[in-house]
C-alpha cells in the first residue's frame, strides 16, 4: 500500500488561511483522507498494478487496482504518483483545461482475448467517442492518451474506471474519483460545489464499491459472471464494519461546511445516512446528481444511490466538537434487503 | 391481431384519403383495440451465453408463438382502449395496465376477457399478468402500453417537452435453471430463491440488442430521443447512458416540471421512466452498471445493453 497521507494539520491549517484569504485569493478547501489527489491537466501517467488485500474474514482477494505517475502535482499528492488502491487516485480538472492522462498497460495484470489490455471510461464526463474508453467502438486497449476539456455544468463528480470487460475489470478495482472543479479568471480552483453553487471548507469523497470474491478468479466468460454474490462491501477500498472500526477517519474544523462526494461505482443498491454519535440521523443538502447541477438543492437524511450514479452533498458542521458515522448500507437488486455485513462506516470528527 | 382505428384527417390530405381503403374513413371517436392471446412457447436469446427458455407470453398473431415482451399497445391521451385476451393455455391468467387498470381477477384457462378503459394521461406504462407470485410475468407475461400526447405532436404530453425520435426499452430478467426450467414444466417454484441469468432489452440480449433499429437509439446528431423505459423484471435496473446527460422528465409516472439530468436512472423493478437524451455524433454504447445484470449466463455485454448512435 502506498498512499499519501493528508494530514490533519495541514487540513486545520487551510481551514484558517481560508478564513484569512478568502477574500482576496481563492485557497484550495482541504481534501479530507487519503487518497492521493492529482491535477489531470498536469500530466498524469496511470498504470495498472496487482494488490492483495487481507479482508476482515483473513482472506486474500487479488484486486487490479490504478496506479499513478507523472506529472499531477495537484493538492495533497504533491506530483509524486502512486495511488495505488481502489478508488484511487483521485484527479481533479479545471472547467476549460484539458485533461492530458496516459494509460499505461506495459506490466498490467490482465485477461486473455478477447478481454486483454484496460482503457479508462470517463463516467459521466460525456467525451467524444474515440475518448470514451470503450473497445467495442474502438478504444485502444494497449495503452491511450487522453485529451479532453468539459464545461462548467460538468462540476461536480465523476468517475474513471476501465471499460473492458466491465463485469470483471471494474469489480477487480479499477476505479477512482475524477471530480470537475469551478475555476477563477487566473485558472486556479475555486471551491464551489457547483457553478454558482456554495463554498466549501473541506471537501471528501466517499467512493462504494461492492466485491464478490469469485469475480475476482473468475476470467473469460465463464458462468461465475451470472449471478452476482457481494461478500465484501468498500468505501474507498476498506471495510468498515463498525463505528469503531470506519473504513475512513477525518478531521475537519467544527462549523464548517464539509462537500461530501459520494461516487457509487458499486453493483447493488445503497442508501447513505450520516449518524451522529447517538444514532440519530442528520440531515443534509444533495446539491448535484451525476456531476450536474440540481434545479434546487434538496435537504435530506437518506439517500439512494444506485449502480453508477453519484451524488454531491453538503453538511455544516456543529459548532461543538463531537463525531459523526456517515455510512453506506448495501442492499439487493430484487427487494431492497440490506445485506449481512453490508453497512460501511466512516467517521468525520471535528 | 391489431386493428387500430385512430385517423386523422383533414382537407388537405384528402388526395392521401383516396388512397387508403374505405375501412380507415375517418371514425369521430378516436379508439385502439387489441386482440392478445396468452401462450407457452419457447423464446431464444441469440449470441455467446444465449439460450432458448421457456416461455409464456402474450402475441397478437393467433397463429405464432408467445412474444417476449409482448405486443406494444399504442394510445393516445383520452382515448378508449379495448384489449380482448384468450387464454390459450393450461393456467389461469390475468391482464393488469398498472396505474390503469383494477382488474386483477384472473382468465380461466381456456377463457377470453375483454377490457376497456380510457387512458388517463400521456406516459409509458407497464402492462403485465400479476398473478402466481411473480412466475407469471417472470415467464414473459408483460409488455408496455404506451400513451402519446393527443393529436400526434412529438411531445412527451400536452404541453410536455418535445422529442424528434422515441424508444420504448422494457428491461427485465429470468432465472432459466430456476423458475423457466420449473415453470415451464409444470412445475412448482420456489420464488423465495431468484438468481435470474438473463437480463434482456426489449426481449433479447445485447448481441441482439445493439443491432437492432427498434431499440437502438439512432438519429441525427442534436435531434433529442424520448426514451420511455419500463423493468417488468424483478431486479431494479441502473441504466448508463454515454455520450450525453440524459433529462429525466417522468419518474414512474411523476412528471418532472424542473430539470433534472443523470447518466444513470435507476428503474425499479416493476416502474416506468422517460428521459430525454440528445443524441451526440458517434457511436455510444448505453448498459446497464450492475455486474451481472450486462451479461447473458456470464457472457458480457449479451444482457441488458444497446447503442446510442448519432449520424
Amino acid at each position: 500500500m502506498n498512499r499519501k497521507l493528508l494530514t490533519m494539520n495541514i487540513g486545520t491549517a487551510l481551514a484558517g488561511m481560508v478564513l484569512i484569504m478568502a477574500p482576496l485569493t481563492p485557497v484550495a478547501a482541504a481534501r479530507l483522507g487519503n487518497a492521493t489527489v492529482l491535477n489531470a491537466a498536469n500530466g498524469v501517467t496511470i498504470n495498472v498494478q496487482s494488490m492483495n488485500k487481507t479482508m476482515s474474514d483473513g482472506k486474500s482477494v487479488l484486486f487490479w487496482v490504478w496506479c499513478a505517475g507523472g506529472g499531477g502535482g495537484g493538492m495533497g499528492g504533491g506530483g509524486m504518483g502512486g495511488g495505488c488502491y481502489p478508488s484511487g487516485p483521485t484527479l481533479e480538472l479545471g472547467v476549460g483545461q484539458q485533461l492530458n492522462v496516459s494509460l499505461s498497460v506495459m506490466m498490467a495484470p490482465q485477461e486473455n482475448a478477447p478481454y486483454n489490455g484496460h482503457t479508462i471510461h470517463w463516467h459521466g464526463l460525456d467525451v467524444t467517442q474515440s475518448e470514451d474508453g470503450v473497445p467495442e467502438t474502438g478504444a485502444s486497449v494497449l495503452g491511450d492518451n487522453y485529451k479532453f476539456t468539459v464545461d462548467s455544468r460538468y462540476v461536480g463528480s465523476h468517475m474513471y474506471h476501465c471499460h473492458v470487460h466491465t463485469v470483471k475489470h471494474l469489480e477487480m478495482g479499477m476505479y477512482a474519483p475524477i471530480i470537475v472543479k469551478a475555476v477563477n479568471s487566473a485558472g486556479a480552483f475555486v471551491d464551489v460545489i457547483n457553478s454558482g453553487g456554495p463554498t466549501y471548507d473541506y471537501e471528501w469523497n466517499l467512493m462504494y464499491s461492492s466485491v464478490d470474491p469469485a469475480y475476482h478468479s473468475a476470467v473469460g466468460d465463464s458462468t461465475v459472471f451470472a449471478d452476482y454474490n457481494p461478500k465484501y462491501f468498500l468505501i474507498n477500498g476498506n471495510e468498515g464494519r463498525s463505528t469503531s472500526a470506519p473504513a475512513e477517519t477525518v478531521t475537519a474544523a467544527p462549523g464548517k461546511k464539509v462537500a461530501i462526494r459520494l461516487l457509487g461505482v458499486h453493483s447493488v443498491n445503497t442508501s447513505f445516512v450520516i449518524k451522529n454519535a447517538s444514532g440519530s440521523s442528520q440531515s443534509f443538502t444533495v446539491h448535484n446528481k451525476d456531476g450536474y447541477k440540481l434545479p434546487s438543492p434538496q435537504t435530506l437524511t437518506s439517500l439512494n444511490l444506485s449502480p453508477g450514479q453519484t451524488a454531491d452533498v453538503m453538511v455544516t458542521l456543529p459548532t461543538t466538537a463531537g463525531s459523526w458515522y456517515p455510512q453506506v448500507t448495501f442492499k439487493n437488486l430484487r427487494n431492497g434487503g440490506s445485506y449481512s455485513g453490508g453497512t460501511v462506516y466512516t467517521r468525520l470528527n471535528f | 391481431m391489431r386493428a387500430r382505428i385512430c385517423v386523422r384527417v383533414s382537407a388537405r390530405h384528402w388526395l392521401a384519403v383516396l388512397l387508403v381503403p374505405l375501412f380507415l374513413f375517418p371514425i369521430v371517436v378516436s379508439a385502439a383495440s387489441y386482440t392478445l392471446y396468452i401462450k407457452a412457447g419457447t423464446h431464444t436469446i441469440n449470441g455467446a451465453g444465449g439460450a432458448t427458455l421457456k416461455v409464456w407470453g402474450f402475441t397478437d398473431n393467433p397463429s405464432a408463438g408467445p412474444m417476449v415482451p409482448g405486443p406494444l399497445l399504442e394510445s393516445h391521451e383520452g382515448e378508449t382502449v379495448t384489449v380482448t385476451i384468450y387464454n390459450q393455455h393450461t393456467l389461469a391468467h390475468n391482464f393488469v395496465v398498472r396505474g390503469v387498470t383494477t382488474d386483477t381477477a384472473s382468465i380461466p384457462a381456456g377463457s377470453s376477457k375483454t377490457y376497456s378503459f380510457t387512458t388517463p394521461k400521456a406516459g409509458t406504462y407497464l402492462f403485465s399478468d400479476t398473478l402466481n407470485s411473480n412466475v407469471n410475468r417472470e415467464m414473459g407475461l408483460y409488455g408496455a402500453l404506451v400513451v402519446r400526447a393527443a393529436g400526434g405532436v412529438n411531445k412527451a404530453w400536452t404541453g410536455g417537452l418535445s422529442f424528434d425520435l422515441e424508444r420504448v426499452w422494457i428491461v427485465s430478467d429470468m432465472d432459466k435453471p430456476r423458475w423457466n426450467d420449473i415453470a415451464g414444466n409444470g412445475g412448482t417454484v420456489s420464488t423465495g430463491t431468484y438468481k435470474p441469468n438473463y437480463f434482456l432489452m426489449n426481449g433479447m440480449g445485447g448481441h441482439d440488442a445493439m443491432h437492432d433499429p427498434n431499440t437502438v437509439l439512432q438519429g441525427a446528431p442534436g435531434k433529442v430521443g424520448l426514451v420511455r423505459i419500463v423493468n417488468a423484471g424483478q431486479f431494479d435496473q441502473s441504466l448508463h447512458f454515454h455520450a450525453n446527460h440524459f433529462r429525466i422528465i417522468d419518474d414512474d409516472g411523476l412528471r418532472l416540471s424542473s430539470p433534472e439530468y443523470g447518466d444513470s436512472i435507476n428503474v425499479q423493478a416493476g416502474t416506468t421512466a422517460m428521459v430525454l437524451f440528445p443524441l451526440r455524433a458517434g457511436i455510444y454504447p448505453m448498459h446497464v452498471h450492475s455486474a451481472n445484470l450486462e451479461t447473458a449466463n456470464g457472457v458480457y455485454l449479451n444482457g441488458v445493453a444497446t447503442l446510442l448512435v448519432g449520424q
